[in-house]
Order: C-alpha cells, then sequence, then structure tokens
C-alpha cells in the first residue's frame, strides 16, 4: 500500500488566474487531488534510471524499425514513413520532451513501463507547475520533489541549436530563427499546454509565437502564421497519425517542407514511432530480459491476464482487460478501434488504502526530468484524477 | 543529485515561475498603462554582496522581480518584489543619479554588479520610472554601460546577439543537410 499526505488543495480562482480552467472534471469532481503520493528518494531515483534506459531501449528498437521496414507493424500511416526516416535521419529533428506511463515504482513494486507518450503528451502544466504550487502553498519544502521539467525543457529547446547535451553554445549559434506553437483552437487544456511549451522555448531564448491549427498556412516553401511570418519550427500539440490519416493533403504538403528543408517540425516525425504501441512488441523482443518490460505481443497471449490495446489509442480508450482463460473482465469504448491491436502482460498498479490505482507518469526531456501520478481505476481514463507528490 | 533538483521558489520554472509566485503570494497583476516594455527580473546578489539581472523575461504584466540573497548563513532566500517596491526603489536610486552619487552613472567597472537599487534602476529605469528619464539616463555613457554590464541575463545577450548580426552571416537552421549517421548507438536523444 502506498503513503500518502493530505494536503490544502489550491482553490478554482487560483487556479485559473495561473491559466489552469480545467481543474473539473465533466462529473464535477475535482481533476486535482488533495494528496500527495510520498515517495522515497530511492524510488525517486529509481524512476529516473528507469527512464532513461527504457529511452535508450527504444532509440535501439526505433533503428530496429527502420531498418527493418516494419512500420506497417506499428500501425503507421503510410504517408508518415518517407517523414519518420527523414527525420531520423538528422539530429536536427530533436525531440523536445515526452512522457512514459510507468505501473509500480512504489512500495516494492517493480517499475514496468506501460507506453511512451512521445508525440503529444498532456499533464504538462500539472507536473511542471502545480506540482510545485501545491508544496509552496502548503508550505513545504520545495526541493523535495522530482521535478525539474520545466528547466529541462527549456534546456532541451535550446539543443535544437547546439545539438548536443552542453548548450552553453546557444546563444552563439543562435540566429533568431522563430517557433510558432499550434494546437487545436477551443481545447484549454492543449491550448495551455501548448502555451507553456511556448514560454519555456521562450525562456530558452527563442523568438516564438503562437497561432491556432486551423489558422496556420502550409505550402512548400514553409509554415506561415495568419500574418503570413515565416517559421523555421512549428511545434504541434497535434497527433501525427491523425495529420496521416485525417489529413493527408498536409502530410503530403509537410513532406515537401521537410524535403525542401523550410521547416523543422516538433515533435519530430518518428516519435509516432515510439508512441504507437506496437514497438511495445518490438522493444520486448529485442530487450527480452529488461526488467522494465512486459511481455507484449501482436497475437493474444496463451494462458496469463493481459490487456488488449490498440496501437493509438488515447486516455484508455478501447482497451480490454483479458483474464488468463480468455475472458474479458473490463473493457472501455472509444473511437480507436479500427487501429491494430497489441497484447501486454496485465500489471497491477500500486494502490492505496481504498484501493485506488496509481500509474506513474515520468516526464523525459533528454532525460528523466519529472514525475506525477495519475489516480484512477484498472484503466486510467479522462476521469483520473492528477496526484502531486513529495520525497519523504 | 543536480536531476532531482531544486526549484527553490519557482526560480528554475523561469517566467512561468515569477507568474506562479505573484498569484500565490497575492500580488495580482493590475492592468497598466504601457509605456516600455515591462520585465520580470531574477536579480541576484552575488558573493561580493552586488548584485546582478540573472535573468530578464518581458511581460505584457507589471514589472516584477525575484531577489536572491544569502542569509547570515550562507543560505539562499528569495523574495518577490512587486512592482512598487522595484519603483520605490528606483526613485531613490534616481535622486542619487540627479546628485551624482549614483554607482549607476559613475565609470569602472560595473560588471561585478551594482547595489539592489542601482541594478534596478540601470535595468528598467525606462518602465518603471517612463521614458522620458530613462531615455535621458541612456544618453549618459556611464549608465549605459553600467546597465548593460549588469545585466546577465540571456534574454538581453540573445537580444543583443541578434542585433548585432548582418544578414549576410545568416546560419542554416537547418545545420547543413549532413546527415549524421543514425547507425544503433550513435544517436544523443537518449539520457
Amino acid at each position: 500500500m502506498i503513503s500518502l499526505q493530505k494536503i490544502n488543495s489550491l482553490n478554482d480562482d487560483v487556479l485559473e488566474e495561473l491559466g489552469f480552467t480545467w481543474h473539473t472534471d465533466s462529473d464535477a469532481t475535482k481533476y486535482i487531488n488533495d494528496e500527495l503520493v510520498v515517495v522515497t528518494q530511492d524510488e525517486a531515483e529509481a524512476y529516473y534510471l528507469a527512464g532513461n534506459e527504457i529511452y535508450d531501449m527504444f532509440v535501439v528498437a526505433a533503428e530496429h524499425v527502420i531498418e527493418n521496414n516494419l512500420f506497417f507493424e506499428l500501425g503507421i500511416p503510410f504517408n508518415l514513413v518517407e517523414m519518420i526516416k527523414k527525420s531520423w535521419e538528422n539530429d536536427v529533428h530533436w525531440h523536445i520532451y515526452g512522457r512514459f506511463d510507468l505501473a509500480g515504482g512504489l512500495d516494492g513494486k517493480p517499475i514496468k513501463l506501460i507506453e511512451f507518450n512521445a508525440d503529444t503528451p498532456t499533464s504538462l502544466f500539472e507536473t511542471a507547475l502545480l506540482q510545485w504550487a501545491l508544496l509552496k502553498e502548503n508550505d513545504m519544502n520545495e526541493n523535495r520533489q522530482f521535478n525539474n521539467v520545466y528547466d529541462a525543457i527549456k534546456e532541451n529547446f535550446k539543443r535544437l541549436i547546439t545539438l548536443n547535451e552542453d548548450t552553453e553554445l546557444f546563444d552563439e549559434r543562435y540566429d533568431g530563427w522563430k517557433i510558432l506553437f499550434s494546437s487545436v483552437e477551443g481545447n484549454d487544456e492543449e491550448e495551455a499546454t501548448t502555451r507553456l511549451l511556448q514560454q519555456m522555448a521562450t525562456d530558452a531564448g527563442f523568438n516564438t509565437s503562437f497561432e491556432y491549427l486551423n489558422n496556420v498556412r502550409f505550402d512548400e516553401d514553409g509554415i506561415f502564421d495568419a500574418d503570413e511570418n515565416q517559421y523555421e519550427y512549428w511545434f504541434k500539440l497535434y497527433p501525427w497519425e491523425d495529420i496521416g490519416s485525417s489529413e493527408p493533403e498536409l502530410a503530403t504538403t509537410l513532406n515537401s517542407i521537410m524535403q525542401n528543408q523550410k521547416a523543422i517540425i516538433l515533435n519530430p516525425a518518428y516519435t509516432l514511432l515510439f508512441q504507437s504501441k506496437g514497438i511495445m512488441k518490438i522493444i520486448y523482443d529485442l530487450f527480452p530480459d529488461s526488467p522494465y518490460l512486459l511481455q507484449t505481443s501482436f497475437e493474444p497471449i496463451n494462458g496469463i491476464k493481459q490487456v488488449e490495446k490498440t496501437v493509438f489509442g488515447r486516455e484508455g480508450a478501447n482497451t480490454k482487460i483479458i483474464d488468463a482463460n480468455g475472458k474479458i473482465v473490463e473493457q472501455t469504448d472509444g473511437e480507436y478501434d479500427n487501429y491494430k491491436k497489441v497484447y501486454q502482460e496485465y500489471v497491477e498498479f500500486n494502490k492505496d488504502s481504498n484501493g485506488e490505482k496509481y500509474q506513474a507518469g515520468l516526464f523525459f526531456a533528454y532525460e528523466s526530468c519529472g514525475l506525477s501520478f495519475r489516480k484512477g481505476s484498472e484503466i486510467m481514463d479522462n476521469m483520473s484524477k492528477f496526484v502531486g507528490h513529495v520525497i519523504a | 543529485m543536480k536531476h532531482i533538483s531544486s526549484l527553490a521558489n519557482g526560480v528554475a520554472l523561469g517566467s512561468a515561475g515569477v507568474i506562479m509566485m505573484s498569484v500565490l503570494s497575492g500580488c495580482e497583476a493590475q492592468q497598466q498603462e504601457q509605456q516600455q516594455q515591462n520585465r520580470f527580473l531574477v536579480i541576484e546578489q552575488q558573493a561580493n554582496g552586488k548584485y546582478i539581472v540573472a535573468e530578464e523575461m518581458p511581460t505584457d504584466g507589471p514589472n516584477r522581480a525575484i531577489i536572491r540573497e544569502k542569509d547570515a548563513q550562507g543560505n539562499t532566500i528569495e523574495r518577490f518584489m512587486s512592482e512598487e517596491e522595484m519603483k520605490a526603489l528606483a526613485e531613490q536610486e534616481y535622486k542619487k543619479v540627479q546628485d551624482g552619487t549614483s554607482e549607476t552613472v559613475q565609470s569602472g567597472d560595473s560588471s561585478a554588479g551594482m547595489g539592489l537599487a542601482g541594478t534596478i534602476l540601470a535595468v528598467a529605469a525606462g518602465s518603471l520610472l517612463g521614458n522620458m528619464i530613462g531615455n535621458a539616463l541612456m544618453n549618459n555613457k556611464n549608465f549605459a554601460k553600467n546597465s548593460a554590464s549588469t545585466n546577465k541575463s540571456a534574454y538581453s545577450r540573445s537580444a543583443a546577439a541578434r542585433s548585432s548580426k548582418s544578414s549576410s552571416s545568416k546560419k542554416s537552421f537547418f545545420g547543413g543537410s549532413n546527415a549524421k549517421s543514425s547507425s544503433q548507438g550513435s544517436r544523443s536523444y537518449g539520457g
């Protein structure tokens, strides 16, 4: 059982003033929990190491997918394959940030990778800022948290220019290139997440701007905002697979833009390889002895409790938990049923005294950089709650 | 343990931290007439007791600052400073400018920093006291030099670098088209 510490929550007015408007879920419950998960220093350290090691395995697995042309197995839309390959070949397509979803890590349970949200991760605002504000508001020692998210992503933006660990040379090499940030109009959470990333890039020293997706103009010569300003970088909080399947013309144009080196698109196209749950099978095949990996297959696995997922499902949609006899014990509907399926060995999440389950979210920006928790039931969905943490 | 790092008073949160600090401490952003670009400043006390500007971020809200100092035990203490407090210090320093005693208008090396009031006046005179005073001060060679050398923020340095580059030195953001080898293990994204 994990231990929790009761705290005063931030009131809604304060949250809204901070730009955090999605504090109440559609069932009128509070999204931000008024408890913190108590994590030991060793547990925090183990999460840190796990994220770094897991990322390295993803890099090897992605290389394997590209060399062996396994895009179809991962459910990658065919019209994105060229961009994925191209982005993989050149480091200027730098991966800004992602979030690993992990089971275990507390209370003696081993850390197990559930999936990697590498393309368009949210929970960023909560982890980078509210986690900090919760400790601050409760007069707790702010050093007792694993949360370097803001600074780590800021530094990683600098690596778009320096292309290596050392970001010292950013000022010398940066020549005023601009990043345009975009999200879908009308979605507060995605917009706040995108604007927070914009703020991090601005703090890093970039010239930046924001434009809703529907107002961005694309042609073979580049990417432009509504005022016809051209941008060298475009960050989109919009899934690559949706560009491939729902916006095929845009995919074609982006391919030309990348080919003509008119703009760099972030997160890079190859992050879709990481994002596909199909890669969990590839990684498991390549690293069967890794303590962090669960057995994963493209076919139902005989004789063990397992979870069926779609390669690109989000927020726990289209997920089935199947027991060792092949009986479905729990399932969710959703809009992702047309995608390929993968089967992953079932693992229990950490639980509190009420039996509520906790999934760790580990942010990664060049290295593991921050921790958050989601509390929910067996399948984590968009009613799950954000829970901060404190290092004991 | 560097990676499980300190966020003491939000300084590691950059401009977002300044907003968070001001909301949590109840100093709401009040709209005011814009004159010069307002800033968030992080002002840091050096070992010699002098101050420099470590971070500077433009803002649409009022001027605000975080002052990072050492207490008697050598612990880093941070406090939030509202626009009113900054203004009061700037005015006090400006009086010294008028009677010629302010270090902001002295010649000599100020790269080691200045007093707190002098530092604030040097970097934010225009937005705190108005453009007329700001411009008049900037016309003073010593003041302009001190203003530049006390400001160590990446923002002011990159702004200066940008304006000094000619278009002929345009580099490619694509970093040349030479693709690095993508062979296994050579990638540098990982931790």
